[in-house]
């Protein structure tokens, strides 16, 4: 099977500086794909570059068969590819739903959206993550006031109310609560049905839990691929990543 | 629930507001108020424009003078064309006194009333598209699409009043006769004047009221509060921006036509800096994140202009800046936003935005 998202040889240096250096990834659907590395490692460029924030040096990206290398973003993120960011990015301003109506983008262009006032699919699709992130509750509160964790479960929500065929999200647990953790692990497990995931992660027990093949980042190239337990037992990933990192 | 965010008292808040406003040729006979408080018309429609492009947009325009400006400058033309004669008397006496001898092209289309008006409004309309689309594509947003706006005000103001043959330069345009509709002249100290402006400022509001709701309305909030988040979704932010500037500016081009229709005048000075950065502060002191607010800002600070500015002389200016001060300082959603504070602490007894600090230090101690 081919691999939904394919990354072949990428290249990406800021002023002469290389920070991706010949990374090459195939991510398979419906699978977890978890980017693992050190601090430095291009973790957050690839997706970056995956997502059209930064257009590569070099190299290509396919997605569905498609080359998309270079698209804007909003092009990127129509194909499918929806992002939650590693510093949670909601719009503070306004309620909870509000934020998940407008990650509902089944429409997006910007003059018929002038005559669109709620539609009965988006809301039965909103109830419906709603209850999923336990955010049922709190649909009417303003966004800013929101705790850690239910803003990191907001954006994955909204990720979902994109409804992407792939799901890219960076350091999705960073600041959760033990409980907070095994919770988004079962969600990540239950996406893994519909959608496939690509996860930016330090925590190593989380990626244990729901990872199907774990990438090693190391100096912007690709260091090790393989299963939780390959990886843990590689020589070399021990040496840059594991033994000095986890805690 | 506050009341502030009750869609269908806002709604009354609204009817009651055009109530008022369209019962007003009742109860005043002074045809010169009336036509006073009809310019008023047009600095709500002004601050209305205001309201959608800063405070719903987050887009800060210092410049919406380029759009009331040119749309004024056309109706002044066409106004003035009226009481030209393609056989006898073609070209206008400013054109004479600049020695002139023949009408210039650009003046060609304002023989007829209906292009004219057209124009009037298109070509400001249009000139935002593409000024907004060339700036948004580009991501020039916050202070320096301030500047260049302001900058691009300055230039047309420059070129206006260098085109003396043209514009009549400093000196403006003074059609000598009101604009004549389908046979009929709107007599400018008329009601029927007042009701137009009123008409246009009504229809206009709701519209923007409507749009506000839209998912459209909800999208522009969202790039207000973070661009860079909303194109992740698929949007085309650039779109987004361009669409609500250009429709500030379409409001803005009506005003300006309104303007003209009440006073039969224009000059550069309604391009001036100080006018468009004015506006800004109707609405800054209104609440920009409210429509009515932002009128009911212009009414305040135009109101207090014409009756205390006589009175205190420069006095009035050091009020109206310390008074800008304090609402900046101390109210940053403006007098609109005392009324939803004021509502709030009714409807629950706390304020729930006293929360705020803590979640946020919360949410930093998580990364």
């Amino acid at each position: 099977m081919a691999g939904l998202l394919e990354i072949k040889d990428l290249h990406k240096s800021f002023d002469g500086t290389p920070v991706i250096n010949g990374f090459s990834l195939e991510v398979t659907e419906m699978t977890v794909c978890c980017v693992v590395g050190p601090n430095g490692a291009g973790k957050t460029t690839t997706m970056d570059l995956i997502t059209g924030r930064q257009k590569p040096t070099s190299g290509t990206i396919h997605f569905a068969e498609e080359d998309i290398t270079g698209l804007g973003e909003h092009e990127i993120a129509r194909r499918g590819i929806g992002r939650k960011f590693q510093v949670p990015a909601v719009f503070r301003e306004l309620s909870v739903r509000q934020n998940l109506e407008v990650a509902y983008s089944k429409q997006t262009n910007a003059l018929k959206n002038m005559f669109v006032f709620g539609d009965a699919a988006m809301k039965r699709k909103l109830d419906e993550i709603a209850a999923l992130a336990n955010l049922t509750e709190r649909l009417e509160v303003e966004a800013g006031t929101l705790s850690h964790g239910e803003t990191q479960w907001l954006e994955i929500s909204m990720v979902l109310m994109q409804n992407p065929r792939v799901l890219l999200l960076d350091e999705p647990v960073a600041g959760l609560t033990e409980g907070e953790i095994m919770k988004t692990a079962r969600l990540i497990k239950q996406l893994k049905e519909t959608n496939t995931l690509i996860v930016v992660e330090h925590d190593m027990g989380f990626v244990r839990e729901i990872a199907d093949v774990v990438t090693v980042m190391h100096m912007g190239t690709l260091l090790a691929q393989g299963t939780i337990g390959e990886i843990e037992a590689n020589d070399r990933v021990r040496e840059v990543y594991l033994g000095s990192e986890e805690h | 629930m506050n009341l502030y965010h009750n869609k269908l008292a806002q709604w009354a808040a609204y009817g009651v507001f055009f109530a008022i406003i369209a019962a007003v040729p009742l109860f005043v006979s002074d045809s010169f108020l009336l036509n006073q408080l009809g310019t008023y018309g047009v600095y709500g429609l002004l601050a209305l424009s205001i309201s959608l492009c800063w405070g719903f947009g987050g887009i800060l325009n210092l410049g919406q003078g380029i759009a009331f400006g040119l749309a004024a400058y056309g109706m002044a033309m066409t106004m003035q064309m009226q009481t030209q004669d393609p056989e006898s008397n073609p070209i206008p006496p400013f054109m004479l006194n600049n020695s002139l001898e023949q009408l210039p092209a650009l003046w060609e289309p304002f023989w007829s009333t209906g292009l004219g008006i057209t124009l009037a409004l298109v070509v400001p309309t249009l000139f935002y598209v593409i000024f907004g689309n060339l700036m948004f594509r580009a991501r020039v947003s916050g202070p320096f699409f301030a500047i260049m706006s302001l900058a691009m005000l300055s230039a047309l103001f420059t070129i206006i009043l260098d085109m003396q043959p043209y514009t009549n330069g400093a000196n403006g345009i003074t059609p000598p006769q009101p604009l004549t509709i389908l046979g009929t002249p709107l007599d400018p100290y008329g009601p029927a004047t007042y009701w137009l402006v009123c008409g246009l400022l009504i229809a206009l509001t709701v519209g923007a009221k409507l749009l506000t709701q839209s998912k459209f309305g909800l999208l522009v909030q969202a790039v207000r509060g973070d661009a860079e988040r909303v194109r992740f979704l698929g949007y085309n932010v650039a779109a987004y921006e361009t669409a609500i500037y250009a429709l500030s500016g379409f409001i803005a081009a009506v005003a300006g036509c309104c303007w003209v229709i009440l006073v039969q005048y224009v000059s550069p000075a309604q391009l001036d800096v100080s006018f468009s950065v004015t506006m800004v502060i109707w609405a800054g002191i209104g609440g920009r994140l409210s429509l009515l607010g932002s009128m009911l800002g212009a009414f305040i600070i135009q109101g207090g202009q014409s009756y205390l500015g006589d009175a205190l002389l420069s006095t009035w200016l050091l009020g109206l800046g310390a008074f800008f001060i304090i609402v900046v300082r101390f109210l940053p959603k403006g007098l609109a936003g005392l009324l939803e504070m004021g509502l709030g602490a009714l409807s629950s007894g706390r304020r729930p935005k006293q929360l705020e600090p803590a979640d946020r230090a919360n949410a930093m101690a998580g990364e």
